[in-house]
């Protein structure tokens, strides 16, 4: 490494960090300075008005001692559980129908990518309001009594369901683009052979579109574990199902901006990273098993 | 012969199977907003009856009336169109570039510094609300476009998405293309980004998207109810009426035309220009 | 070539856009923002935005809305990196936690040259305590008072044959009218849900009991008085008539109301004028009275409502900000506040003209007996704050929300209450 570089690589050199200086900027400001204050608020005690002392790791002590913590930590793994397995098949199954041959592909594609038009505000709202156990047309539909949103063994599921609804176009768009990159003779010479559909499936797009799908699988999981304004905009604060369903960035919410303790809400937001950091490097270890990059 | 008989059947009852799960689809996604529409043309007291009747009894506008003079839906609108023009104007220039460079060129500390784009893409963005906004504030220049655009500037997300798409470009198409003379922003904007358009296509329309949903943000940088973008304006109307959904569905209804139709305009270039990639 | 320069063009547009557009909120000399958060009072601030620019042509007052929750996030965010607006409201809330942290300038001699007394004299005690800091200054220009009141459906009253709440009314009529409504409509009695001004500190004041002690050092959810008030209210949604919680957790009671699916509820005068133009079809069909009284108290005549009250503050660096204070000074004036009133948003806190806030519903054809509000201000009780408010308030919510739901029985919640209120004391003194 110590090597001396040619003129060539030089130049090189200093058009790489022209090209990236915005970005590497942008993110040093806008990012990594508040993430290291809050690191710094993670080992402190904050008090109002950015007044705080360093008190070593007894935030985190705290938050490990808490059970309303450990049951957040819970509810995030089960919304992503909830969601993400479901999510991607429903997707990669909407991909694939509007990938083959029927008629209207382009008013149905437009049907199903429709929820990425509409504010996220208004679909938490309609949804709200389908799901009223009172007043709602989903009971009236299923013509049963089910507090949807105030029964702790359902309101996640409610929610996950809201959430799977408006990703699924989001998903399916990017898996449809890995579709659309398999070549068609592929297929042609598996049809020669006398492959059946589902074996096709299994043989060749599956592992043709891994890549993609590895990618969008990264994408849904980072967010479902950084869930928060679904939930927020689902169950109030008044709802007693509450500790039932929020997740780890709601509980960082309530700590942070309505409560006022900004250092353990702090602790919060750093388990959350190192938890999605551990997710991630598994997904990236595991990857080799499944994902195949040489087509 | 027969054999001929049972592939032509089963591939018949594979498109029936095709086209009943589409249509089924369909009206899952569909049936929120037909019940918005139908909602928001009941008074408050026919939305609560149980049980819920279907069509409203008499047709009523006035939710329509409450939500516009709730919120001045012209600035929402153009709020909304500026806030995504500049956050995609900047996700594509500043993450091509960037993409790129991280893609195809060598320098020293290139891992560490890709490690900070990873690494932006794990942590939630709740934290950076307050220190954010009090940059802005100290320089008062809160309540302004700027002010909603200042946290996409830039995109870790569009950086790591282009890179990929430039790793998917061999090595000799630039060299070929530039055997002489060319330097490196050459190479860049006349060989390669040209070659990535569906990307780009795609990471506008994720940028868009992620923009036009932001909803805690524009709250907290931008006090004026003018200078709101529709997510956090309806979520201000939900302030107000609580729970009167006849008229909190008018207003996502009005939130929602504009885009809608841009969309059934563009949809077709939208998809397109996302699976082009066909081919490669 | 061209590639390059349409994209340096194009950031060249970006950039240009973001200065003209990024230009907001600079505050030069002849400008003043004041931030509030009720998106229902922004036109009567800016009639008094107004009023202010006609004598003083030089000085322009801009009003920004927020709403409730950013509000709060933003201000102290504001107050942190030293950026607050020129003038803003301050909630009871809060008041304590930013005045005793030397926040907010000291009005307590802004009248000083015209008249010592001036607060004392125009001004309710009630009124001046929601604006004084723990040291007894005064930290805002007192804005506004309120009272809640029993909100009431007429012809569901009618239907069950029961007379109209008066100001005779005991608890004991609230719930035999309201068993008598459900019996014969069907409908729900008085909504009775897990709110704190709207709800149980109004039962628990009636009972002779309290939330915090007279000196703020302690909680009384361990005074017999309050606990007993705190059964009777709970206890309420074990009856048939009232909804409970897992229903107002998604349908809020004044919509329950409006829509006709219950007889009462609790309100606060500020919402009244919104209700009367939100739903044009009830005009006439409901009406308002003074809170039912505790039929047998532990002490005192059974009579109270909370009242609450804003009020107009501005940052500790603008102690001697001429051109804020005057401002400030127009807002406490009998002029600034007679056209507060004739907005018809809230009550002014000065002595003497509530009738400017009552006159303002002679818009409607249906006479509302709003001067019910102005009746209770006799027996108002001041709403419960202290300076760690903020911070136990929503775990208050939580705990009480627990009892609702059945997880931990009410003695425990309320000893859990009471405990989570003085540790926050505690840490707040510390």
């Amino acid at each position: 490494m110590k090597q001396k570089l040619t003129q060539a690589e030089k130049r090189e050199q200093r058009w790489a960090y022209l090209m990236i200086a915005p970005t590497i900027l942008g993110l040093l400001i806008l990012n990594y300075y508040p993430l290291l204050d809050t690191i710094r608020l993670s080992f402190s005690k904050t008090q109002t008005f950015g007044k705080s002392t360093f008190n070593g790791i007894e935030n985190y002590i705290t938050m490990f001692s808490t059970p309303e913590f450990w049951k957040a930590t819970l509810n995030t793994i089960w919304f992503c559980v909830l969601t993400v397995p479901v999510g991607m098949a429903v997707a990669l199954l909407v991909a694939l129908l509007l990938n083959a041959k029927v008629r209207f592909k382009s008013g149905f594609r437009a049907i199903y990518f429709l929820p990425m038009v509409v504010a996220p505000a208004a679909v938490a709202m309609v949804w709200r309001w389908m799901f009223n156990g009172q007043y709602g047309i989903i009971n009236t539909i299923l013509g049963r009594q089910v507090n949807w949103l105030t029964d702790p063994s359902t309101a996640l599921i409610a929610c996950a369901i809201v959430a799977i609804w408006s990703a699924v176009g989001y998903d399916a768009v990017l898996l449809l683009s890995g579709l659309q990159n398999i070549s068609r003779t592929y297929y042609e010479a598996a049809d020669i052979d006398g492959a059946s559909k589902i074996r096709q499936f299994f043989s060749i797009t599956l592992p043709m579109i891994s890549p993609t799908l590895f990618v969008t699988l990264i994408m849904r999981m980072m967010a479902s574990l950084k869930v928060y304004d679904l939930i927020y905009m689902m169950i109030d604060t008044s709802n007693p199902v509450l500790p039932d369903v929020q997740s780890l960035m709601y509980l960082f919410y309530r700590e942070a901006f309505v409560a006022g303790n900004k250092g353990y809400a702090a602790a919060i937001c750093m388990w959350t990273i190192l938890l999605i950091g551990l997710v991630t490097i598994i997904q990236f270890i595991g990857q080799k098993k499944w994902v195949n990059y040489d087509v | 012969m027969k054999n001929e008989q049972s592939l032509r059947r089963s591939m018949l009852i594979g498109k029936l199977l095709t086209y009943l799960f589409l249509i089924a689809g369909s009206i899952v996604m569909i049936f929120p907003f037909v019940w918005m529409i139908l909602t928001s043309l009941k008074t408050l007291a026919e939305s609560m009856q149980v049980p819920p009747t279907i069509f409203p009894a008499r047709a009523v506008l006035e939710n329509f009336t409450y939500a516009i003079t709730s919120l001045p839906f012209v600035n929402l609108y153009i709020n909304t169109i500026l806030l995504i023009f500049f956050r995609v104007l900047c996700a594509v220039v500043f993450s091509s570039m960037a993409g790129y460079a991280f893609a195809k060129l060598n320098f020293r500390f290139k891992n560490l510094l890709f490690s900070l784009i990873l690494i932006q893409m794990m942590m939630p963005s709740q934290i950076f609300t307050i220190p954010q906004y009090q940059m802005l504030a100290k320089f008062s220049l809160t309540n302004s476009i700027f002010a909603l655009v200042f946290p996409g500037l830039v995109s870790a997300f569009g950086t790591f998405f282009l890179r990929q798409s430039y790793m998917g470009i061999p090595d000799e198409i630039g060299e070929a293309a530039c055997l002489d003379g060319c330097n490196q922003w050459q190479t860049f904007t006349k060989v390669m980004a040209p070659l990535t358009g569906a990307s780009v296509a795609a990471l506008t329309v994720f940028t868009a998207v992620f923009a036009y949903a932001d909803l805690m943000w524009p709250l907290v940088v931008n006090t004026d109810i003018t200078m709101m973008t529709l997510s956090s304006g309806l979520a201000t109307l939900k302030g107000q009426f609580t729970t009167n959904y006849p008229v909190l569905m008018a207003g996502s209804l009005l939130a929602m035309i504009p885009m809608l139709v841009l969309y059934l305009i563009f949809q077709k270039q939208f998809v397109e220009g996302i699976s082009m990639t066909g081919g490669k | 070539m061209r590639k390059i320069a349409s994209i340096l063009a194009l950031v060249l547009v970006a950039a240009l856009a973001f200065s003209f557009t990024g230009c907001g909120s600079k505050s030069s000399d002849g400008t003043i923002t004041m931030q509030i958060w009720d998106t229902a009072q922004r036109d009567g601030m800016q009639a008094l935005a107004d009023a202010y620019h006609e004598i003083n042509p030089d000085v322009t007052v801009e009003i920004q809305v927020t709403s409730w929750d950013e509000y709060w996030t933003k201000l102290e965010a504001a107050a942190t990196s030293n950026t607050l607006p020129d003038v803003f409201w301050m909630h009871t809330n809060y008041i304590l936690q930013y005045a005793d942290n030397g926040m907010l300038a000291d009005l307590s001699g802004l009248y000083d040259e015209e008249d010592p007394n001036f607060y004392t004299s125009h001004y309710s005690e009630v009124s001046l305590s929601n604006a004084q800091g723990s040291d007894g200054k005064i930290y805002g220009v007192p804005k506004d008072k309120d009272t809640v009141g029993l909100v009431y459906n007429k012809e569901m009253f009618d239907a069950a044959g029961v007379a109209y709440p008066d100001s005779t009314w005991t608890w004991d009529d609230l719930v035999s009218a309201s068993a008598a409504i459900y019996e014969a409509t069907g409908k729900y009695g008085y909504m009775a849900y897990a709110d704190d001004q709207l709800g149980y500190w109004n039962f628990v004041y009636q009972n002779g009991g309290y939330i915090l002690n007279e000196d703020k050092t302690a909680a009384g959810f361990d005074q017999p008085a309050t606990i007993e008030a705190m059964k009777f209210y709970i206890g309420l949604q074990d009856n048939e008539w009232c909804p409970d919680q897992v229903y107002f957790a998604e349908t809020a009671p004044g919509n329950a109301f409006f829509s006709g699916q219950g007889a009462m509820f609790l309100e606060g005068d500020w919402n009244i004028m919104s209700e009367m133009k939100n739903y044009p079809d009830m005009q006439g069909k409901w009406d308002v009275a003074v809170l039912p009284a505790c039929p047998n108290p532990a002490s005192g005549d059974g009579r109270a409502t909370i009242s609450n009250g804003l009020c107009y503050a501005t940052s500790a660096n603008n102690q001697n900000n001429e051109t804020v204070l005057d401002f400030l000074r127009f807002l406490g004036s009998e002029e600034g506040q007679r056209i507060q009133g004739e907005s018809g948003a809230a009550i002014p806190a000065y002595i003497g003209l509530e009738d400017t806030w009552v006159s303002a519903f002679d818009q409607f054809d249906y006479d509302l007996n709003v001067e019910a509000f102005i009746e209770m201000f006799d027996y108002s009780v001041q709403s419960v704050n202290d300076k760690s408010r903020p911070n136990w308030k929503s775990k208050i919510t939580d705990e009480l929300l627990k009892i609702y739901g059945g997880t931990v029985d009410i003695d425990t919640g309320l000893a859990n209450m009471n405990t989570i209120i003085n540790d926050a004391i505690a840490e707040a003194a510390a």
